[in-house]
Order: structure tokens, then sequence, then C-alpha cells
């Protein structure tokens, strides 16, 4: 019987990182099953799900990658998964939306919208900033299949507010984005 | 999750450059619909078309909203109907132009096409009698387009019936006169007429159509004047941008804005269960400010639309639609690429009254683009071959080009150069179009008979 893990790293980036910790997981004979990375002001953070050997535990874990050589400790996080629960369990992004917002940078924008999203039952799936010359970006994706409210409520929310706060926000369906901007038309 | 700038470059197309679907036209057979009566022909006509086309327009509506795209346009096109009412007469004809409009009205379609014949080599007694219900058929409903193919490359030009379109045309001008001709706006004639096109006023479903079809117009020429507005202010250095690039812009834009036409086109189809067709790919202008293909013109560098260089403009402009539209969709069809309708787009009924684009031009404009000479206003005293002969020269561009041509010209009765006409809505507005050596091509039109289809090898 293999354990699944699903494992979170964060250090200041530098040239090398995924290649020490996926060898330290190597190491315990882990085999990586989804990885997904970033980088935001200067440092890394990456989300791993690992299936090892039954016999690893967490704290091996903890102690390979903590064996890594490196200017900066990694902050790390393990978690077991229950032998119920599986990576491919993602849960499908239907009626997945893109909301866009742009306006002048002010504080409180993501927790006004992701309060919005909450309060609606809405799934935040992916969310991104940017700031520039003193213009805040936000795109966050969102799915609206458990929602408590309309999209047409929803919509109206958003729009009352990006009235108040200054800000212009978009609300489109998630196909829309991808028909524009790739190849292939699923 | 995709990249920020690709969702704001999509953000930006939809909202600040007012991106739409132009049209969803649902094309019906409707042969099966003749009967021994004209009442019973109707009776099955109506029935036909609730039961195809009853959920149309709200399937069209909850996509539109679904998706934060708007269908601006919910039309219906019919097997030409000359086919239909085969051996009916005049006064049939003109029934069941009436329970079309009812037909539309009820299942709320904007406008219904398809009270058309194809007699491009000749014409059958039903076609006379259809050809002369026009006028009256016309005059007396409010949604229904009509159209005539005259002319293919196959078979030529057919002078016989190119005669009857002058007067067919002066006669619905004149029954709609209190309309100020209005009725000439929904009839057009065709050369190589395509039958999925769903732009009006010449949409039809082909004989060669299956069952029932969805056709799909992309948005209007708006979405590309803004986006080549934006990358002309972020290359403000003279010399920045060539002719090339600006070729470019064009053809990433119609990518981009074919597929949300095809997107929003087979979601409705897989809403509706009726097949998907064709998307269209022509950017057709309407009247409002900031979609018009004349806008791209001054964009382009014209300081006048119909100056030199106006035609060779059109046919980069064509061009680049159909390079990046034809890669955007699985099935590209109908007429597929710019209109020049005067009326319908403000820029070009300007440059009309400022006399800076003439008769003359147009046409040659029409040689690079599709579809013709749309939408024309003219004196309602040009005489019926004149018209009839203006018509033959667009013909004859489409015949010998292997293209689709068309000529939508209005007799506007009562009214002469110097003059104005407005149709309001989309129909828009436009000073009536000079006409120079009127009453000079009777001999020609009175000849009759055919025009033979050209060869089809040496194209110098």
């Amino acid at each position: 019987m293999q354990k699944k893990m699903v494992i979170s790293v964060m250090s200041k980036d530098r040239p090398g990182i995924i290649a020490d910790v996926t060898g330290a997981l190597l190491e315990l004979g882990g085999d990586v099953a989804d990885l997904n990375q970033t980088v935001l002001c200067g440092y890394l953070t990456m989300i791993l799900g690992v299936t090892f050997p039954s016999d690893i535990t967490r704290e091996d874990i903890f102690a390979s990658i903590s064996h890594v050589k490196s200017r900066e400790k990694f902050e790390l996080s393990v978690k077991e998964l229950p032998e119920t629960e599986n990576f491919n369990d993602i849960p499908q992004a239907e009626e997945s939306y893109i909301l866009s917002l742009q306006g002048p940078n002010c504080k409180g924008i993501v927790h006004a919208v992701s309060s919005i999203c909450g309060r609606n039952n809405v799934n935040i799936i992916d969310l991104g900033t940017s700031l520039q010359q003193d213009r805040y970006t936000m795109a966050v994706q969102c799915s609206i299949k458990d929602a408590t409210c309309t999209l047409e409520e929803l919509r109206k929310e958003f729009e009352e507010y990006g009235r108040d706060a200054e800000q212009t926000i978009m609300m489109q369906h998630y196909d829309l984005f991808r028909a524009t901007n790739e190849v292939t038309l699923h | 999750m995709l990249r920020s700038d690709q969702i704001l470059s999509t953000v930006e197309m939809i909202q600040k450059e007012n991106l739409d679907v132009r049209t969803v036209t649902m094309g019906i057979n409707l042969l099966d619909c003749h009967a021994e009566t004209v009442a019973k022909t109707c009776a099955n006509i109506e029935e036909k078309i609730h039961t195809f086309a009853g959920n149309f327009v709200p399937t069209c509506n909850e996509m539109g909203e679904k998706y934060g795209i708007p269908v601006v346009n919910k039309r219906l096109s019919v097997t030409p109907i000359a086919f239909v009412g085969a051996g009916f007469e005049r006064d049939g004809f003109v029934e069941i132009a009436k329970a079309l409009d009812r037909a539309a009205t009820s299942v709320n379609v904007d406008i219904l096409g398809g009270f058309s014949a194809q007699v491009e080599k000749g014409m059958t007694q039903t076609d006379h009698e259809f050809i002369a219900s026009i006028p009256d058929a016309l005059a007396q409903t409010e949604k229904i387009c009509a159209s005539i193919n005259i002319a293919t490359t196959k078979k030529g030009i057919n002078m016989d019936a190119l005669a009857m379109m002058g007067h067919t045309i002066k006669a619905i001008a004149e029954k709609t006169a209190d309309n100020n001709g209005f009725g000439a706006a929904k009839f057009v004639v065709f050369c190589n007429q395509p039958g999925d096109n769903p732009f009006m006023a010449g949409a039809i479903h082909g004989l060669e159509e299956s069952e029932a079809v969805l056709n799909v117009g992309v948005s209007g020429p708006g979405v590309i004047a803004r986006a080549l507005d934006r990358l002309i202010a972020d290359h403000p250095e003279p010399g920045a941008l060539q002719f090339d690039e600006l070729a470019e812009e064009i053809k990433q834009t119609t990518f981009r804005v074919t597929r949300c036409g095809e997107l929003i086109g087979r979601a409705v189809s897989m809403s509706l269960g009726i097949e998907f067709g064709v998307v269209d790919l022509s950017l057709a202008p309407t009247p409002a400010i900031g979609d018009s293909v004349g806008e791209i013109f001054k964009i382009l560098g014209m300081d006048a639309i119909g100056a030199p260089g106006s035609t060779a403009i059109l046919a980069m402009l064509n061009d680049a639609v159909k390079k990046g539209g034809i890669f955007a969709s699985k099935t590209v069809g109908g007429l597929s690429g710019a209109f020049i309708p005067v009326m319908e787009d403000s820029l070009l009924a300007e440059a009309v009254g400022e006399g800076s684009l003439c008769l003359e031009k147009l046409e040659a404009m029409t040689c690079v683009c599709s579809v013709g000479l749309d939408m024309v206003p003219i004196a309602g005293s040009v005489d019926a071959d004149t018209i009839s002969a203006i018509i033959a020269d667009e013909m004859a561009i489409g015949v010998i080009n292997a293209k689709t041509t068309a000529a939508r010209l209005i007799p506007v009765p009562g009214k002469e150069v110097g003059d104005s006409v407005s149709f309001g809505g989309l129909f828009g507005a436009a000073p009536i179009m000079p006409i120079r050596n009127i009453g000079k091509s009777s001999r020609f039109i009175a000849w009759g008979g055919r025009m033979p289809a050209p060869i089809h090898s040496f194209k110098n």
C-alpha cells in the first residue's frame, strides 16, 4: 500500500530548488504525481502531490528535505491524504468563470472580491494579481457550480462593488478565454 | 490558468471594443411544406418554423448571458420560396410571404430571409409569378427579406431576369413610397449567392443544406478599428509601424473574434440539437458610432474614403480578415469579407455626402471585398433600365472573378441628388448617391437572353 502526501515548500528563490527538493523526495522512493510552483516577491513556493512506499512517514520527509544544503531553510508543510482520496480527485472546474478586475490600487480589494465569492459559495480555483504604476489588476478563475445565487445576481454584486471601489470588474465564461487564446477549440 | 495578459486582451476586446456576435441565423428547409393549396402550404410553413425555431431566440439570449457576449440579431433563413411554392401564382406567393411574416413574428426573430428565387440560367413560369409577387410581398410584410440570384460563374448572367430587376426594384420602392422606398432595402440581387449566408437581406437556406442548420455572423468592424487604434497608440513614433504589421493585427483580432462566434454558435447548436453550419467572417458595419468599415479606412491612412488607395486598403482588410478567421473556425462560409453598405456605415454615407465616394469607386472596391453595391440610395427618378445596367456591371464582376457580388439599390421616391434618406435603426441613413449617364443603357438591357459563362482559363 502506498502513501499519498501533499507537500508545500517555501524558500527564497534561487536556481536548483526544485531539483534539490525532488532529489530528496526521490531518495525516499517518492514519485511526484503533480507539482505546481510560483515565484512571488523573490520567494518560491511550490506544492507537490507525491506517492511514497508505505513505511515513509511525515517525519522522514521533513528530515530528508531539511538535509538539503541551502543558504536559507525551507519552510515545509506535509499532509497525508486519507486512503479514500486520490491526487486526481480534483473537482472539475464546471461552470468556470474568469473574473477580471482593473483599477487604482487600494487596500482590501482581494478581501472584498474573495468575500463576495465566499458569501455566495463561489469557489476560487486560481487567482493572480499584478501592480503596475499604481494600476491594480486581478484575474480570478472561479467555479459557480455550487453558487447560492444566480450568475446575474453575482455579476450585479461585483458590479456594485466595482462602482463603489472605482474598479472595473467583468465576469466572463472561462471557455471564452480559452477560445480566444488557444489554438485548439475544445 | 491563462496568463493575465491573455485574460486582459480578451477583456479589452469585450469591454472596450463592444464585442458581440452579430447574428445567429437558423436555416430551415421548407421544401416538404409544399401542399396542393396555398393555404395548406402556409399552415405547414408556420408549423415547421414553430417546431424548429420555437426556442431559438430564448436559447440565443441564454447563451449570450452565459458567455457575457450578446447575440445582437436572431434571424431565420428558409429554402428559396420559389421552389417551395412551385406551381403557385403571384397572389399565392404574397400569402406565403405573410405566413412567413407571421411565423417570424411568433418566434420573435428579427428578420427572415429566403423569399427568393434562383434564375441564373432560365426562369420557369413559377419564377415569373414569384418575381411579380415581390413588390406586394415586401410592402405587406415587416420581417421578410427577398433575394434573386440572376448570375453565376458557371452559367453567366440571365439577361431577361436582369431586365426585370430594375422594374422590380422600382415597383418595390414605389409600393413602399410612404416609407421612402424602404422595401427596396429588403431586396437584393445576387451573383453566386451562397446558401449558408447568415446576413440579410440575402440569407437563404440553400438546396444543398440539411434540414436545419445554424450559421453565425461574427462581430462588426468596431472591434478591428479599436484594435488598430490601440496598436497605433502603442507605437506613436513615425515609422514604428508598417502596413504588414497592421495587417497582422487585423488577422489576430479576427481570429479571436471568430472564435467567440464559433463558441457561442456551437453552444446554441448543442442546446437546440441543431447542426452547426458555418461562421461567416464578414465585417458588417452598423450605423452606430465606432462600428464602421469607413473608420478603418481612415485609421489606415485615408483622409477621404474613396480617395486613391481605398481599394488597396479594402483588399488588405478583406484578406486579413479571411486569414485570421479561417484558422479560427472549423467551417467558414457565407459571404466572409468586408461589407461596404453605404447607408449602414455612417462614414461611408458621410463620404458620399462629401463627394469623395462615388458609385464608380464603390463598384471598383466591390472587386476586392464582399458583397457589392449594398444599401445605395439613388434618386427615385432613375429609370429601371439604368438600375438593371448598374446591377449588370456588379454581376459581371462576380461572374468573371468567381466571387459573390450583389446589388441592393434603393430608388427613393421623390428624392433627388442633394437630398438624404433615413430608415433608422440598423438600416441607417445617407445622402442620395449621384448616378452618371442615366438613361444611356436601355439598348443594352433590351437584348435579353443570356450573357454566356466566362472561360475558366487565361485569367488576366
